[in-house]
């Protein structure tokens, strides 16, 4: 190997692995957001990822959208979504015992619908989706090129992150949700509307699975097969951090986003998805509550 | 008791008469013994899921390890296929009691959740022995069992009498009932590749497991009768509509979706709770008449 192809395949990993591991981690937040608060372990999150993607494709691709205004579009749809869905398939469940294995059983239902779905529609009429640069052209990192888009989806995704730190920091209704997180019962002895922040947090957290979609479909091409791989990642850094904590899922996330362009410049992406479910599985034997867990 | 079992025996000798009466048409033979397929798969997780409440998603890989093992063991070593079947099966109750034990002490939602990482892992691996599994593209041209009887239809019984058997205290045996379930799902899988003559990783994916427990859930979990009516009912489904195989996903998704929302307890399972909730607000009527009269 010589030294401009080391360098050039170091600058590759540091940026798909920031990139991914932004995104990894922003999935992974809207599925530990959920399930910390709400109890709801959603196996369909990769689904809606999908979703978010595939629906801003259609945008810009067959609809001849500018990109922007596709995200914004898909991102701000996801808010009437979300609110449907938590009405019919989330609410009734709020008084049953082990709620979280009948949701986790459902969501397991949704993600077949939509796999059918989209195979069914998406499937026939291409098997690899690509959109168009929204920021065409691209940075020198040195001799290195590095395309805008990326760098402009990067910074996005790590913004996003950091404000979604602060917001359940700082902000009263975030502070309310981490309460909630942490403590249901004393959540809500001191006045807090348990109902509002569980559906408040689920819109929130579709909100950042949908930001995570759009995102990754901005900056790199997609499969179908995605969804499920992405469903899978999200629960282990979910679980492998602890779930409910959002600090967790960023450094897992990140940490997971470095494997996978690590291992895919050396071997098969499959094999590092390989390793993210054993470690998820050792995970689960040894140590359940996670590596964050408060 | 008596009634019971001789229900049990009118059961068996139609299992037993009807694939006689099918035999004109191979078409419906041929679901038929699909049928029945699946009655030894939806008892055999009956067994876990239903009786001690756990749902093992990892069933269809297990299925899958006693397929490949048979299928490897009649093509290549020529062994018949009813010593091999047996093997098969015993490969597959091994790998689920390794696998499974660990789990055991995890609490509900994380067991399943443990089992949809190993059932993701057993895919993966299927596809990446290829020198077993024949990879992606599977194995084909697997011979039929050689025998004058078409099918498996001695099976079922066993299934049934192995339920009555242990019907009362696998709630205590957890690691035997982990035991005998997936030596169902490797018997189910062995018949499965010989009887299909085709297998391949998409053969015993997550997917399959999800039905598998629908086929369960639907007909009535904890209930011996339930996964029978369950399978009667869906497993059909998709052979008869196989034009519209698309849309085989989102029917069988919905039908998840449909039964934890509207009937928790599956068909069977609530014509029981009624016929017991009835036999209850009777008993007690007679009771107080009764107690009135002395």
């Amino acid at each position: 190997m010589t030294l401009e192809s080391i360098l050039l395949n170091g600058l590759a990993v540091i940026t798909t692995g920031l990139i991914v591991g932004a995104i990894f981690s922003l999935v992974a937040a809207g599925v530990t957001i959920m399930y910390g608060t709400i109890w709801f372990p959603n196996a369909a999150n990769g689904q809606f990822f999908m979703l978010a993607a595939l629906l801003m494709w259609s945008l810009v691709v067959s609809w001849g959208l500018p990109p922007f205004v596709g995200a914004v579009v898909v991102i701000v749809g996801s808010i009437p979504f979300s609110l449907v869905l938590e009405k019919f398939l989330i609410r009734p469940f709020y008084n049953v015992p082990n709620r979280n294995i009948v949701y986790f059983i459902m969501t397991l239902g949704l993600a077949q619908i939509f796999a059918g779905v989209f195979t069914g529609t998406y499937g026939r009429w291409s098997d690899q989706y690509s959109l168009p640069a929204a920021w065409p052209g691209a940075i020198m990192l040195g001799p290195f090129p590095f395309p805008r888009t990326r760098l402009l989806v990067l910074l996005i995704a790590m913004g996003l992150l950091a404000g979604l730190f602060l917001f359940l920091r700082l902000h009263r209704v975030g502070r309310a949700l981490r309460a909630v997180f942490q403590n249901r019962e004393a959540a809500i002895l001191r006045g807090v509307d348990v109902r509002r922040i569980y559906r408040f947090s689920f819109v929130l957290a579709m909100l950042v699975i949908t930001t995570g979609g759009v995102l990754f479909a901005m900056a790199y091409g997609f499969d179908l097969t995605m969804a499920w791989t992405m469903a899978i990642i999200a629960f282990a850094i979910m679980i492998v951090g602890g779930p409910g904590s959002v600090l967790g899922s960023v450094v897992i996330g990140m940490i997971f986003g470095f494997t996978q362009a690590i291992v895919s410049l050396f071997a098969s992406p499959t094999l590092a998805s390989f390793s993210y479910l054993i470690v998820m599985l050792i995970i689960l034997l040894v140590k359940p509550s996670g590596l964050f867990a408060r | 008791m008596a009634y019971r079992r001789a229900a049990v025996v009118g059961l068996v000798i139609l299992a037993l008469a009807l694939p006689f009466l099918f035999s004109a048409n191979r078409f419906y033979a041929f679901i038929l013994g699909v049928t029945y397929l699946y009655i030894l798969w939806s008892s055999g997780m009956n067994l876990l899921s239903g009786f001690t409440g756990l749902m093992p998603l990892m069933y269809a890989g297990l299925a899958g390890i006693g397929a490949y093992t048979t299928a490897n063991l009649v093509m290549k070593f020529d062994v018949s296929f009813w010593l091999a079947m047996p093997a098969g099966a015993l490969a597959a109750a091994v790998v689920g009691v390794v696998l499974g034990l660990p789990s055991l002490r995890l609490r509900g939602f994380y067991f399943t959740l443990s089992g949809l990482v190993i059932q993701t892992a057993l895919t993966m691996l299927f596809v990446y022995i290829p020198q077993f599994t024949g990879g992606d593209t599977g194995i084909s041209q697997i011979p039929p069992p050689m025998i004058p009887l078409p099918g498996d239809k001695s099976f079922p019984l066993a299934g049934v009498w192995l339920e009555e058997a242990l019907g009362i205290s696998v709630t205590r045996y957890r690691v035997l009932a982990f035991f005998i379930s997936s030596l169902f799902a490797g018997v189910g899988g062995a018949f499965y590749a010989h009887y299909m003559g085709f297998v391949s990783p998409r053969s015993f994916d997550v997917l399959t497991s999800m039905n598998i427990w629908l086929i369960v859930g639907f007909g009535g979990q904890g209930t011996i009768l339930g996964p029978i009516v369950g399978t009667i009912i869906l497993a059909p489904i998709p052979y008869i509509m196989q034009e519209l195989y698309l849309y085989k996903d989102i029917v069988y998704g919905s039908l998840i979706v449909f039964t934890t929302i509207f009937l928790p307890r599956g068909v069977y399972g609530s014509i029981l709770f009624h016929r017991r909730a009835r036999a209850a607000a009777n008993s007690s009527v007679q009771g107080k008449s009764e107690a009135a009269r002395s």
